[in-house]
C-alpha cells in the first residue's frame, strides 16, 4: 500500500458515505471499524426512522453498507482499530491492530478522515433530578427508539400501551452543571418524531414535550414539527421538568408552565429523556493517537469557519458528530465534504511526483 | 413588586356596587374587572443594575427553563422563583426596593437544578448589601442588624449573660478563660442555644452528652459572638466581617484541636466563609462529630423513645455542605425510633424560611406569602404520619413548634436530635 490511499476511522454514516464516495472517485480507501460490523449508531442502537423522510433506519444504512462493499477499492477492516499513527500529510504511518489484540500491520496513507460519531449522553449523571435508574418508567430517546423498531411502545414496567406519555427536553445539554454547554441540535426533532411514532403506534395515548426553547429549522420544522402539532396532535408546553416522583403506579413529573406561570404536576406513564450527544470513546482515542486538538467539550476541534472538515492537523479531516452534535443531513454532507478534501490531496500529491 | 408595574392597573378596577343580571345577584367583588398593563418597554437599566454588581452577574444569564420554580420554597406558599425575578426585572421592576429581594432563604435548592448555574446564593447578598447601605431594609431586619452589632447576637441578649445556660446544664461546662490550657475540642455554642428558651434545651443536652462521653473540650462564653453568617446573607456583610474579626481573635487566643458547632449556619461560616479572614481551624457540625463517638455513645442510648420520628434537613448541613447521613445515622442508633422520610427530604430538603435572613424577617415574610415555610413544613411532617420533627439547627425547633401551634398540629412533637439523644441516655 503506497500514500495513494485514503484512511477511513469509524463504519458509521458518515465514514461509509465517505469511503463509497472516495471508492466512486476511482480512489482507494480503507475503512476500519472498531464494531464488528457496520451502520454506526443508528445500527447499535436499533433507531427506527430516520429524519428527514422517516424511512427505516436499517434498510436506509444497508444501502450505504452495500454501496460501500460493493466498490472494489474500498477495503472495510470491521474489529480494527487504529492505534499508531505518524507522519504528516500525504504521508501519514498508521498501526491497524485487530481489537483486543496488540499485534498489527502498519500502513501508508496520503489522508485520514475520522469519523468516529458520539454517544447518548447518560442520564444516569442526573439520577436525583430524573431517576433514570430508579424508575422503569423513564427511559431515553435510544430505548424509546428500540420499542418504537419493534412496533410495540408500552408502559416498561407494566407491558400496556400508555395512556399518557411525555418527553423532557435538553437532558445532558445545555448545562453548565454538567458541563455541557452546547445544545445537541437533533434532540428536539427526534422527539417530535417520536412523539409521531408514538401517536401513530398507540393512537390513545396523550403525548406531551416539555421544553425550553424548541430549535427545529429547515425539514424539522415542515416534516417534524408542524405535523407533531397539527396532524398528530402532540402537545407542546413551555417549561422544563424539574424532578419526576413516583405516585401510586404512575410518575408525576413536577414543573413550570412558564407562559402560565404557574406550577404543574402532571401525571405520567412514560417519560421519556431528550438525550444529547456526547463525544464517543472512540472520537476521544483517535483524537489521542492522532494528535487532534478537541474542543472543551472532547468532541474534535474544527479551527477553520471556512473548512469545517479540518482538524489541527493538516491532511486529516472529520466528518459527522465526531466534530459536534449533528443531524444526519449535515453527517452526510460533510462526509461528502472531507471525501473531497482527502482525495484531492491525494490527487495533488500524485500530480507533484508525476 | 414595584409600584406602577403590577400586572393589573390599580386605577383601571371597576366593580358594581349593586348589579343583578337576568335575575342573579352578582354585586360587589363578582362582578370585579380588571384591566392589564400593557408592556410598552423592556427597561433593562434595572436588570444591569443587578449584574454589573460583583456576585450578581449570573442573573443574567437564566434562560428560563424553570427548573429552579418547582423546587423553590417561597412559590409554594408565593408566586417566586429565580426565574421570576429575571422576568420581573427584565420588565423593568427594580429588584433593589421590590419585596422580592427580602424573601429568598439562600436555601440553595434553585442552585442544585439550575442549568445555567444563576446564584441567588450570591445575587440576593450582592443585591441586599446595597440595600443595606441606602437603609431601605424592613425593620425587623435592621433590629436584627443593630442587636448583633451592639450585643454580639441577633436576640438583642446581654453578652454578659451568653454562658449563663451552662449553669442548669447539670454538669461541668468549661470556660476556655478558665480552664487556662489547651482543650481537644472548642464548642461554639452559637447565639440560638446560648439565648433561646428552647435553643438552650439543646445546648445543655450536648454538654451532658460531651460529659457523658468524656469530651475534652470548653467554650468561649462571653467571648463568643455571633457567627453572623446569616446577617451577611441578608446583606450585612460590614457586620459579618466585624464579627469574624472579632470571632477569629477570640478563637486564635486557645489551642484546640479542633471545632465543633451546634449549627449549620456557623459550621457554613467556619467551614467556607471564616477562611477567608484568615481563619484556619478544623470545624465539625455536632452530628457527625458525634457519629465519630458513636461506639461510645451507642450502649449509652438504653431508654427506648417509642415514636415515629422524620428529620428536616437543614438547608446549610445539606445543600450547603453535603452533610446528609450523620443526623440519620444518629437517629437510627436511638432504641425504638421508626425514621420515616417526607417526601422533600435529603437533597430536595424543603426549607424552614429560617436562613439568609428569614429568622429576623417573620411579619416581613407573613405579609407577601400564604403561610410560613415552617407551616409549610410541619403540614408535611403531619402528612406523613410522624409524631416526631426532629431537627440539628437551633433556628427550627422554635420555628416548627410555633408551626406546629398555628397549623392545629399541637400533637407534633419538635426535637433537636441532642435533645432526644439526651433523653435516650436517661435512666
Amino acid at each position: 500500500m503506497t500514500a495513494d490511499t485514503t484512511l477511513i476511522i469509524g463504519g458509521g454514516p458518515a465514514g461509509l458515505e465517505a469511503a463509497r464516495l472516495i471508492g466512486d472517485l476511482g480512489q482507494k480507501a480503507i475503512l476500519v471499524e472498531k464494531r464488528d460490523a457496520l451502520g454506526g449508531i443508528p445500527i447499535a442502537e436499533h433507531y427506527a426512522a430516520l429524519t428527514h423522510g422517516f424511512r427505516s433506519a436499517e434498510e436506509a444504512m444497508n444501502e450505504l453498507i452495500a454501496a460501500a462493499r460493493a466498490n472494489p477499492t474500498v477495503d472495510i477492516r470491521l474489529s480494527t482499530e487504529v492505534v499508531e499513527c505518524s507522519g504528516a500529510a500525504g504521508d501519514f504511518r498508521v498501526k491497524l491492530a485487530k481489537a483486543g489484540n496488540g499485534a498489527g500491520e502498519t500502513l501508508s496513507v496520503g489522508s485520514i478522515i475520522v469519523a468516529t460519531g458520539f454517544q447518548h449522553f447518560d442520564p444516569g449523571r442526573e439520577t436525583q433530578m430524573y431517576g433514570y435508574y430508579e424508575y422503569d418508567d423513564v427511559i431515553t430517546l435510544a430505548d424509546a427508539e428500540k420499542m418504537l423498531k419493534e412496533n410495540k411502545f408500552v408502559t416498561p414496567s407494566k407491558g400496556t400501551p400508555p395512556e399518557r406519555v411525555c418527553f423532557i427536553q435538553c437532558v445532558g445539554s445545555r448545562d453548565r452543571q454538567i458541563g455541557n454547554e452546547y445544545c445537541s441540535k437533533v434532540c428536539c426533532g427526534i422527539s417530535s418524531k417520536q412523539a409521531i411514532e408514538v401517536r401513530q403506534q398507540v393512537p390513545g395515548a396523550k403525548v406531551f414535550i416539555f421544553y425550553i426553547d424548541m430549535r427545529m429549522y429547515g425539514y424539522w420544522e415542515n416534516e417534524i414539527y408542524w405535523p407533531a402539532q397539527e396532524k398528530y396532535h402532540v402537545q407542546y408546553v413551555k417549561g422544563i421538568i424539574t424532578e419526576i416522583i413516583r405516585k401510586g403506579d404512575r410518575l408525576l413529573v413536577r414543573g413550570e408552565d412558564t407562559t402560565m406561570g404557574r406550577p404543574m404536576e402532571v401525571p405520567m406513564d412514560v417519560v421519556v429523556l431528550a438525550v444529547g450527544m456526547e463525544p464517543s470513546k472512540g472520537t476521544k482515542d483517535v483524537a489521542k493517537i492522532l494528535g487532534l486538538q478537541q474542543n472543551k467539550y472532547n468532541f474534535i476541534e474544527v479551527p477553520h469557519g471556512l473548512d469545517p472538515t479540518a482538524t489541527s492537523a493538516p491532511g486529516i479531516f472529520v466528518a459527522g458528530a465526531a466534530a459536534g452534535p449533528k443531524d444526519l443531513d449535515d453527517t452526510m454532507s460533510m462526509a461528502g465534504a472531507a471525501a473531497m478534501k482527502a482525495a484531492a490531496l491525494v490527487a495533488k500529491k500524485a500530480r507533484a511526483v508525476a | 413588586m414595584a409600584v406602577g408595574l403590577d400586572k393589573v392597573r390599580p386605577d383601571k378596577v371597576t366593580e358594581e356596587k349593586h348589579l343583578v343580571v337576568e335575575g342573579m345577584d352578582i354585586s360587589g367583588h363578582w362582578n370585579r374587572m380588571f384591566e392589564q398593563r400593557v408592556i410598552w418597554d423592556y427597561d433593562v437599566d434595572n436588570l444591569e443594575k443587578v449584574t454589573n454588581l460583583p456576585g450578581g452577574e449570573s442573573l443574567g444569564w437564566c434562560y428560563g427553563c424553570a427548573k429552579c420554580t418547582a423546587v423553590c420554597p417561597i412559590d409554594i406558599v408565593g408566586d417566586y422563583s429565580p426565574r421570576k425575578i429575571h422576568r420581573k426585572t427584565q420588565i423593568g421592576v427594580d429588584l433593589f426596593t421590590s419585596s422580592d429581594l427580602w424573601l429568598c432563604t439562600t436555601c440553595m435548592n434553585c442552585l442544585r437544578v439550575c442549568p445555567k448555574e444563576v446564584n441567588m446564593i450570591q445575587i440576593m447578598p450582592a443585591v441586599r448589601e446595597q440595600a443595606v447601605l441606602t437603609g431601605a431594609v424592613p425593620p425587623e431586619l435592621q433590629k436584627a442588624f443593630e442587636d448583633t452589632a451592639k450585643h454580639g447576637n441577633p436576640l438583642g441578649q446581654p453578652q454578659r449573660k451568653r454562658a449563663d445556660w451552662a449553669k442548669a446544664a447539670g454538669v461541668p461546662v468549661p470556660i476556655m478563660k478558665d480552664l487556662k490550657r489547651a482543650v481537644d475540642i472548642l464548642w461554639y455554642v452559637g447565639s440560638y442555644p446560648a439565648y433561646h428558651p428552647r435553643g438552650m434545651d439543646a445546648a445543655r443536652a450536648a454538654a451532658r452528652i460531651f460529659n457523658a462521653l468524656g469530651i475534652d473540650f470548653g467554650i468561649l462564653g462571653i467571648e463568643e459572638k455571633d457567627d453572623g453568617d446569616s446577617q451577611r446573607l441578608a446583606g450585612e456583610k460590614g457586620l459579618f466581617e466585624m464579627l469574624a474579626e472579632q470571632n477569629i481573635a477570640a478563637f486564635g487566643k486557645y489551642e484546640f484541636n479542633r471545632m465543633v458547632v451546634t449549627g449549620p449556619h456557623e459550621f457554613n461560616a467556619f467551614k467556607n466563609e471564616y477562611p477567608k479572614y484568615g481563619a484556619d481551624f478544623k470545624v465539625a457540625h455536632y452530628t457527625r462529630f458525634l457519629v465519630e463517638h458513636l461506639d461510645k455513645l451507642r450502649p449509652m442510648l438504653k431508654k427506648p423513645i417509642n415514636l415515629k420520628v422524620t428529620f428536616h434537613d437543614p438547608c446549610y448541613l445539606g445543600r450547603h455542605n453535603g452533610e446528609y447521613e450523620a443526623p440519620r445515622e444518629l437517629l437510627r442508633a436511638i432504641p425504638g425510633i421508626e425514621l420515616v422520610e417526607m417526601g422533600r427530604c435529603r437533597e430536595n430538603g424543603y426549607c424552614c424560611g429560617g436562613g439568609g435572613g428569614g429568622m429576623w424577617l417573620d411579619s416581613f415574610t407573613k405579609e407577601h406569602t400564604t403561610m410560613r415555610l415552617s407551616e409549610r413544613r410541619v403540614r408535611e411532617a403531619a402528612e406523613y404520619g410522624a409524631e416526631v420533627l426532629a431537627v440539628c439547627c437551633p433556628f427550627e425547633v422554635s420555628r416548627f413548634e410555633d408551626a406546629a401551634k398555628s397549623t392545629g398540629n399541637d400533637k407534633l412533637i419538635v426535637r433537636d436530635i441532642l435533645e432526644l439523644l439526651d433523653e435516650s441516655m436517661k435512666e
